[in-house]
């Protein structure tokens, strides 16, 4: 049940819990107020109507140093004009304080303000209207000059971005501001909060932030593409009242903020594709030369000088010229220096298809004999016009030509090429070889030499032929031939039987020694010859020195059937050194190769002084020659 | 907060083992302090105004008589720039003064309000006293008369018995007055600690 008493107030009195409310509704505020009267579940929702005398507006004060009053005649329109209404203020500072009035009057704005000298903070101003015979008295209008300040707005709004989403569809700012000039924050008379309030534009609902007191504020979540209207008001510390909001300002980002990730997605790819095309081009163009430092070309053997090309193309010429020392590349006539050095290098071995009769048995012999120069047409006393010269036949054609001693002495002797076995022991096979070997010298005239012609006359102390075919390796490094029993055979006739069984057993027991090569012919078909470094022979029957050379254990065969058991330079300078290899003078109609005569012999190796030069008889090794001999 | 200020003794600007606050840093603890004080006073009055009675300018009914009406305040910020340092000193230790007996009674007596004021108000008189310890040994109160370390005679000269207030006018006075301590701390300070724009 409500009442309302002659004081214009409202009492809700209940039975059960005789609450009281007193509710004044002349001077209700405008806010609704609520009251809820528990027994009777009355919600009673007030909106207290606009006061019908004069009364106060409102009274506010900016930097809490001024205030300012507005007052309204309300219903009474007749008090309306100027000067019907009267402000008069108490000042409670002391118990006999007075009502004054207001000190400076704005009637335009129906206004009463209050300076600097008339304003004073923490102490009770009451308010009051008075017209010529009335006075409006509010007792709510009694306040503190603090509570009322109401600050004024911020200026100087601005804002920069802060960053973008990784997305680019959201950004976030900050806001900066200045605080009002008129509030004294310096001197710290106040201390203001701002409340920064943002919305979509269009929209009707603003965003508030929370109350702050600095002068920036980050606003995060904003959408690109849309524009936002930010402002913001001030408002004391510790104090509710809230003063105007500061001018909008407008917040708005385009969509070129998205393109940056793409654009940097682009740079990237393209750069990489770039260099992945520039790296093909270089594998592509430098190929040759990529491959050639990966994967450097293995060494072909070959001859320096000798171009195989040529030597496909049958250039004989060219090769001829190489192979006689000249140009830059040709092979010095110092071959056998040369070759030490090259042990890699191989024989050249031509042979020629075309011959003149014969098997290959008959070239043999027939080789054998050239060398021997115990054929018919083959003699070193044919008038070749060979003076002092020893003419060594040609096998193959049965040319011959001449050869100066003193070039033999420069490569020393060339022996015919004969195995000789391992152990002179038999003085009478070495007579038979010293006189076989004489028997060189001197042309056969015996119609042995007709009836072998195509057979070789060997002197008996040759017992294998010039070519020889190995029959078996010894592991010592010895050499067993077999060809050469096929020759003895034939010499039959002028050797006993029991000698050429001799020679055999000699010769297989020889399996098991070393046997000793011996120079080859220079004119040999493709033999190379080593060089025999001593002294010369001389034209007389004089039993020359024939070298004994160790096979090594690195002899070689070449061809088929002809055996060429090359012996490596001595390790010990017990005979000079036999070359390897020969240089190809030149290639005959048949394709043959003219071997050089070897040049003169280096100097002995300093390396093997120990080693002392022997003069090995033709025929025989010495037992010195023999110890000192080794595989 | 103030404790380490209020036991830490009195430095010398170059003593052994003393760790000197400086004037500024001491200025800025205590102000933060009575800031926070005037935020409790100012929402424990808020709240009991709205469940009791709302007001419209938060005056509520006439005026209110504290007991520190007889303490003379500057009442204007001109009045407090221009009081003397000495003189806004005492006022704001006799303000922190009155207040600790009243809070205290409040707190032990009343149910309502859970928070022990008078505790805040006693924190914040001994960092006040400290400061002007401070000042004074520095040379900065130059006022000999002004018997700043003496609490006890400041009370005497005009007693008012706070006992007769009610809980809504305690609350409202000393809302006020921490109001008035905070904005006389910040004066002195700009006074003192020179600062730009002061």
């Amino acid at each position: 049940m409500f009442t309302v008493d002659q004081n214009k107030l409202l009492s809700c009195n209940f039975n059960l819990l005789h609450l009281h409310f007193r509710i004044d509704l002349l001077n209700a505020h405008s806010a609704p107020l609520f009251v809820c009267c528990i027994s009777d579940l009355y919600l009673l929702v007030f909106s207290p109507p606009a006061p019908l005398e004069p009364h106060f507006t409102d009274c506010v004060s900016r930097e809490q140093e001024t205030f300012r009053c507005w007052w309204s005649p309300g219903i009474f329109q007749n008090l309306s004009s100027p000067g019907d209404l009267r402000v008069f203020y108490l000042k409670k500072e002391s118990l006999s304080s007075e009502w004054k009035e207001c000190p400076e009057y704005i009637h335009s704005n129906r206004e009463c303000f209050f300076d600097r000298n008339h304003t004073a903070i923490w102490i009770t101003y009451c308010m009051q209207l008075r017209s010529q015979n009335t006075r409006y008295i509010n007792e709510d209008d009694c306040f503190t000059v603090e509570n009322i300040v109401r600050p004024d707005p911020p200026v100087s709004l601005n804002w920069t971005l802060l960053n973008v989403s990784p997305s680019g569809l959201s950004y976030d700012v900050v806001v900066i501001w200045t605080p009002p000039p008129s509030a004294d924050v310096r001197v710290g008379w106040m201390r203001i909060e701002y409340e920064v309030q943002y919305r979509e534009i269009n929209t009707t609902n603003w965003e508030a932030l929370e109350v702050q007191p600095y002068t920036k504020q980050t606003i995060y979540g904003l959408h690109v593409g849309k524009e936002y209207e930010v402002h913001i008001r001030c408002k004391m510390q510790g104090f509710s009242k809230y003063g105007d909001f500061s001018d909008s300002i407008f917040i708005q980002v385009t969509d070129i903020v998205t393109e940056e990730p793409l654009m940097f997605i682009l740079v990237l790819v393209l750069g990489i594709v770039g260099v992945l095309i520039l790296i093909m081009l270089i594998a592509i163009t430098q190929q040759h030369r990529l491959m050639m430092i990966l994967l450097p070309p293995v060494p072909a053997p070959k001859i320096k000088g000798i171009d195989s090309e040529l030597l496909k193309k049958g250039k004989l010429d060219d090769l001829n010229f190489f192979l006689n020392g000249g140009g830059f590349g040709g092979l010095p006539p110092y071959a056998p220096e040369f070759y030490h050095d090259e042990p890699w290098v191989e024989f050249i071995e031509v042979e020629a298809e075309d011959r003149d009769g014969g098997g290959k048995d008959d070239s043999l012999t027939s080789d054998t004999q050239m060398l021997l120069g115990l054929t018919q047409t083959g003699c070193h006393h044919i008038n070749l016009g060979c003076s002092n010269a020893l003419g060594f036949p040609n096998n193959n054609l049965g040319q011959t030509s001449c050869y100066d001693p003193a070039v033999l002495e420069a490569n020393s002797l060339m022996l015919m090429g004969s195995l000789l076995p391992g152990q002179p022991e038999e003085e009478e096979e070495e007579e038979k070889e010293a006189a076989s070997f004489n028997d060189i010298k001197r042309c056969p005239t015996s119609a042995e030499s007709d009836e072998n012609k195509h057979n070789p006359v060997q002197p008996t102390w040759i017992n294998t032929d010039f070519y020889a075919q190995v029959s078996n390796v010894m592991p010592s490094g010895g050499v067993v031939l077999s060809p050469g029993q096929h020759v003895r055979t034939q010499e039959s006739s002028s050797t006993t039987e029991e000698e050429t069984r001799k020679k055999e057993n000699i010769i297989e027991t020889e399996e098991k020694k070393q046997t000793k090569l011996l120079v080859v012919n220079p004119e040999g078909n493709g033999y190379t010859v080593e060089n025999i470094r001593s002294p010369p022979p001389s034209t007389s029957v004089s039993p020359t020195e024939y070298q004994t050379v160790e096979p090594s254990p690195m002899s070689r065969s070449h061809g088929n059937q002809s055996a060429n058991i090359v012996p490596d330079p001595p390790r010990c300078q017990i005979f000079t050194p036999v070359a390897d290899y020969t240089v190809v003078q030149e290639l005959d109609s048949h394709r043959s190769l003219i071997l050089q005569p070897p040049p003169p012999p280096p100097p002995p190796q300093q390396s093997l002084p120990s080693c002392v030069p022997l003069k090995v008889p033709i025929g025989y090794i010495t037992p010195d020659l023999l110890g000192s001999l080794s595989p | 907060m103030l404790c380490s200020v209020c036991t830490a003794p009195v430095c010398t600007n170059a003593q052994v083992g003393c760790h000197a606050v400086s004037l500024n840093n001491l200025f800025d603890r205590i102000i933060q302090h009575s800031a926070k004080m005037h935020r409790v006073s100012n929402d424990l009055h808020q709240q009991f105004e709205l469940h009791v009675l709302p007001s419209r300018n938060q005056v509520g009914r006439g005026g209110h008589i504290c007991h520190t009406s007889t303490i003379m305040t500057p009442n204007g910020k001109e009045n407090a720039q221009r009081m003397a340092r000495e003189g806004l000193t005492q006022v704001i230790l006799q303000l922190l003064m009155a207040w600790t007996d009243p809070l205290m009674n409040l707190h032990h007596s009343s149910t309502n309000v859970s928070v022990d004021m008078s505790s805040m108000v006693g924190e914040l008189r001994r960092g006040v006293q400290r400061l002007a310890e401070k000042m004074h040994t520095l040379g900065l109160l130059t006022d000999p008369d002004s018997s700043v370390v003496s609490p006890e005679a400041l009370m005497t000269s005009h007693p008012v018995p706070w006992r007769l207030m009610n809980l809504y006018d305690i609350l409202y006075c000393f809302r006020r007055d921490s109001n008035k301590v905070h904005n006389y701390l910040r004066i002195l300070k700009c006074r003192i600690v020179p600062e730009h724009g002061c």
